[in-house]
């Protein structure tokens, strides 16, 4: 079975080795930006099935990015988790309203979460 | 002498914001390790292991008090209230706190007197401070002891009881209680995990919703801690 390919747009080089790790050891294939535009990039070209995105990058923030992903005809059914520190319920709402499928916290999710919430938006994606 | 720019306040939050990303790294790492996700560990080096991860975890715990503590002060606290089942609030930090009550040698009940209406509270914060109770119960028990909790209506109110046979709380400390980084000497000595800042957060979250918190207590034998919130009706 062909593995899903996930993009991680993440600035910090210590959280984006740990979750590429975790879902590697899970079995998907990984591919990770450190910026937003580069995030933007490499989903024009890789086409991922999944993103998970950070929302406070160098540049272009996350809630700039997934606009652009959701304004894009070629890129906006691609299911986007946000994976941030900003835990307001102001930046959850907007996270979500922007078209987001999940919105996690840092602080408060364990790692061991993420491949079962990878798994469940790529599935509750497949049966729209 | 150029003049701060920032308020302590100020510092606090972006300082605690700053925290967050390294701390949730280090969690992380560590609950690879725990879980021998890359290889198993020994005994010892996992006990070592799980020892780190707790005191991550409560690395974290006060990064979110301090931010907490920083929001109060700067009047920037947000409640976002909407109708809410407390009962089963209290009961899901119920079956949380019930492994570390064990550890403790310390049992946990809940009761509920009469039929709870839904309150328009903001569900998180007060379950913050249900867990905030419940954890100083836990923490303050000095021997093998039971911690009771009580839900019940009383009038247009519901009332929360929390009742520990813990160390209680000094006479001449007693209106220190609620003040921010407060904790007791015998606290200090009995657990090394509180920052003095649970129930400072909770006064301001359970007053903000509308209710009081207050408490009984007598050195030795233990403490009850109670807070109250409005049932919220048509009328008033």
């Amino acid at each position: 079975m062909k593995k899903s390919k996930v993009l991680i747009i993440e600035d910090d080089r210590f959280l984006l080795k740990l979750y590429a790790d975790k879902l590697q050891r899970e079995g998907f294939e990984v591919l990770s930006s450190l910026t937003g535009e580069e995030g933007l990039n490499k989903v024009s070209v890789e086409k991922p099935d999944l993103i998970i995105l950070d929302l406070i990058l160098p540049g272009k923030n996350g809630f700039e990015v997934l606009s652009e992903l959701k304004l894009n005809p070629g890129t906006k059914d691609i299911p986007v988790i946000i994976l941030t520190n900003l835990g307001q319920e102001a930046d959850i709402k907007k996270g979500l309203e922007l078209g987001a499928d999940t919105y996690l916290v840092k602080t408060d999710f364990s790692l061991s979460q993420l491949p079962e919430v990878v798994k469940g938006v790529l599935v509750k994606v497949k049966k729209k | 002498m150029k003049p701060n720019r920032y308020k302590v306040s100020e510092v606090i939050s972006i300082v605690s914001h700053q925290l967050k990303t390294p701390l949730s790294a280090i969690k992380g790492y560590l609950e690879v390790l725990v879980s021998d996700d890359v290889g198993k560990t020994n005994p010892k080096q996992k006990e070592y292991l799980k020892d780190a991860l707790a005191n991550v975890q409560r690395m974290i715990n006060l990064v979110k008090d301090l931010l907490d503590v920083s929001q109060i002060e700067e009047g920037r606290m947000e409640l976002k209230p909407r109708p809410t089942n407390l009962e089963k609030i209290i009961r899901e930090a119920v079956k949380e706190f019930t492994l570390l009550a064990q550890a403790k040698n310390c049992t946990l009940s809940f009761d509920v007197k009469g039929k709870i209406p839904l309150l328009n509270i903001d569900p998180l914060k007060i379950r913050q401070v249900v867990s905030n109770l419940i954890s100083n119960a836990i923490d303050y028990n000095e021997r093998k002891g039971k911690v009771g909790l009580l839900l019940e209506r009383k009038g247009n109110k519901v009332l929360f009881h929390c009742k520990d046979c813990g160390i209680g709380i000094p006479e001449k400390e007693k209106e220190k209680v609620f003040k921010k980084f407060y904790r007791s000497e015998k606290a200090m000595a009995l657990s090394t995990g509180g920052s003095g800042l649970g129930l400072f957060i909770s006064k301001a979250i359970i007053e903000k919703s509308g209710g009081k918190i207050w408490f009984q207590s007598q050195k030795g034998k233990g403490s009850i801690f109670y807070f109250s919130l409005p049932i919220k009706t048509k009328n008033n």
